[in-house]
């Protein structure tokens, strides 16, 4: 076994280890990061430069549901 | 093949395959005359709606390798497939959208590469823009055998004529419009493509009998696969067929380490920030703003796609259980369920795919060859009216080699499924430009020389681990493979992303700093295009 092989079976091992509900919830709790991260953003980096006239010009909205439909997705499969 | 002899196109399914050829080129040569200067044909002369390009990118890359790959996939492995359109697209596109994309519209570069020259220096930028152009070149290869294996298999046409016509019309159109002419054509492209599909999928739904008998057979179908594959030992109340997130040990090439690590979290950044053919179009945006709104566009699109790409292979599965070849599923449930006229449907859906991959792919690769090769190195002071014409040269002659290639991968085993020689291709240097991109803009203490040895550190990293997974030479050393999937392309990544991070680190803190001050293009480096 080469040094590369034990890296590899090490990593396997410990990594087998991880049960697949904590899996999901790393998967899901990136999501939800990631949305957090959206929802947080500055007005300016999310309208148009004279500011949203309307609801939809606000891009927040357009990639909440995006990562909402996707949080859904990955808690449910 | 069985299906052109039990379900030939009627009248009707030409019908709507000519609508839709003759309605694509007529837009594509309509716009090409408004096509004066260069920038017009590389970007489209900074005139693209939001609306346009995001369609154009969800439909660039949904290529025919992917409505036959990933469906072929999901036969063979199951939804986790899925995972390259979810998990592995939304949340890059997103980041992207916010962060990066209006990063690079306010630099006023036309390529990555450009941009990676002026945050660190011109070795970089050229090892990156030949990486790209290879592959680029190589894809178009691909994507052209994909679409002859499809028709062939369906329809019983000859692969080698289809290989010619399908590279013929989408040269013309794309050599005349430029990205112009490529985005609006994705637009339409892409509603074709969603609609053919959906077509199959609903029919598919209502033959199996509902989603609830869908998944009841389904069900079925993982066990059977799980009593013919002993080797599965753990979890065994679970359906990998409808899972996203499987084991390390599964026997598919998608375990939730490579999807997270190497896909989520390398592979997918690196496609989505990177990627010329992808960046390319968001650049040719009217707006910065349109340029962001495009991928946010683009992300609620994604949402649909594997429902209407890998759920027909779950399909498959349950209809066609026999098949040997998962790349065979979708055509023949094309031939099993479809009438006469929608058949017709699919194919242009199909061909909508596949010409929306291929065009964008030629569009780019004539962007790099014309800006990071013949105007950086041959002619600094060209006009943009020569390089107009440099770039459709250059489409001219990627269309030619686009089917040389295509003819000579007929003559390679079939034994490798499609998608896993294209994602092959990508994981050698995808997670090295994601380190190097990614790093040279979070910090300035990165410099030149270390981008440009790490680059070729990681590139070989992952040439060397994808060797070292190859049968004759794990047997000429007396090795064990290093991985224990197959085609572990994900994992490729991972490893040529660390080497190259760490190296360009290691190699920018022991060398010093860079002559040049390139704080400008460094996120908070206070002047330049940081806003």
């Amino acid at each position: 076994m080469t040094p590369l092989h034990w890296i590899g079976e090490s990593l396997r091992e410990v990594l087998g280890r991880v049960p697949l509900g904590i899996v999901r919830l790393l998967f899901v709790g990136t999501l939800v990061a990631l949305l957090i991260w959206v929802l947080f953003l500055p007005k300016e980096r999310t309208t148009p430069p004279g500011g949203a006239k309307r609801w939809d010009e606000n891009l927040k909205f357009g990639a909440a549901v995006a990562l909402l439909i996707q949080i859904a997705i990955y808690s449910l499969l | 093949m069985v299906f052109a002899a039990t379900s030939p196109l009627s009248a009707a399914d030409y019908f709507i395959v000519v609508v839709y050829l003759v309605g694509t080129m007529a837009l594509g040569v309509w716009i090409g005359r408004r096509i004066k200067t260069g920038s017009d044909f590389f970007l489209g002369g900074r005139r693209l709606p939001w609306w346009a390009i995001g369609m154009s990118l969800v439909a660039t890359d949904i290529g025919g390798t992917d409505m036959i790959g990933v469906g072929g996939a999901a036969y063979k492995h199951g939804l986790s497939v899925s995972n390259f359109e979810w998990i592995g697209c939304v949340p890059a596109m997103i980041i992207g959208a916010f962060i990066f994309i209006p990063f690079f519209y306010r630099t006023g570069v036309v390529t990555v590469p450009e941009f990676l020259e002026r945050r660190y220096n011109v070795s970089v930028r050229t090892v990156m823009a030949s990486c790209w152009l290879i592959f680029m070149a190589c894809n178009l290869g691909i994507m052209l055998l994909a679409s002859a294996k499809m028709m062939s298999s369906v329809f019983g046409w000859n692969a080698i004529m289809c290989v010619w016509v399908t590279a013929i019309l989408v040269g013309l159109y794309t050599c005349m419009g430029g990205l112009a002419a490529v985005v609006y054509t994705d637009m339409i492209q892409c509603t074709v493509m969603i609609v053919g599909c959906l077509c199959l999928l609903v029919i598919g739904l209502i033959k199996v009998g509902g989603i609830d008998a869908f998944n009841d057979r389904l069900a079925e179908a993982n066990q059977e696969r799980r009593a013919a594959v002993e080797a599965v030992e753990s979890d065994s109340e679970r359906n990998e067929l409808t899972s996203l997130i499987l084991p390390v040990d599964t026997p598919s090439p998608f375990p939730w380490t490579g999807i997270y690590f190497g896909l989520a979290l390398i592979l997918s950044p690196a496609y989505w920030i990177g990627n010329q053919a992808i960046v390319q179009r968001s650049l040719g945006a009217r707006s910065e703003f349109d340029a962001k709104a495009s991928y946010i566009w683009g992300a609620l699109l994604k949402n649909i796609i594997p429902l209407i790409i890998a759920v027909p292979g779950l399909l498959a599965i349950v209809l066609l259980p026999d098949l040997d070849d998962g790349d065979l599923a979708l055509p023949h449930l094309v031939g099993e369920l479809l009438p006469a006229g929608l058949r017709g449907l699919f194919v242009a859906a199909f061909l909508a795919a596949l010409m929306s991959s291929i065009d964008s792919y030629l569009n780019s690769a004539a962007t790099l060859v014309s800006n990071d090769f013949y105007k950086r190195f041959y002619d600094n002071n060209v006009t943009d009216e020569r390089l107009l014409t440099i770039g459709r040269l250059t489409t001219v002659g990627l269309v030619a080699w686009a089917i040389l290639f295509a003819l000579m991968l007929t003559r390679i085993s079939e034994s490798s499924g499609i998608y896993s020689v294209f994602q092959t291709l990508m994981a050698f240097f995808q997670g090295p430009a994601l380190a190097v991109l990614g790093i040279g803009v979070l910090w300035k203490g990165a410099t030149g020389r270390a981008a440009f040895i790490s680059l070729i550190l990681g590139i070989a990293t992952a040439i060397s681990l994808y060797a070292l997974n190859q049968g004759t030479v794990l047997e000429r050393l007396g090795w064990q493979p290093l991985f224990q999937i197959s085609d572990p392309f994900l994992y490729f990544s991972i490893w040529a992303f660390l080497v190259t991070a760490i190296s360009l680190v290691a190699i920018s803190l022991i060398g010093g700093p860079d002559s040049q001050d390139k704080s400008q293009y460094v996120f908070g480096g206070a002047k330049g295009v940081e806003q």
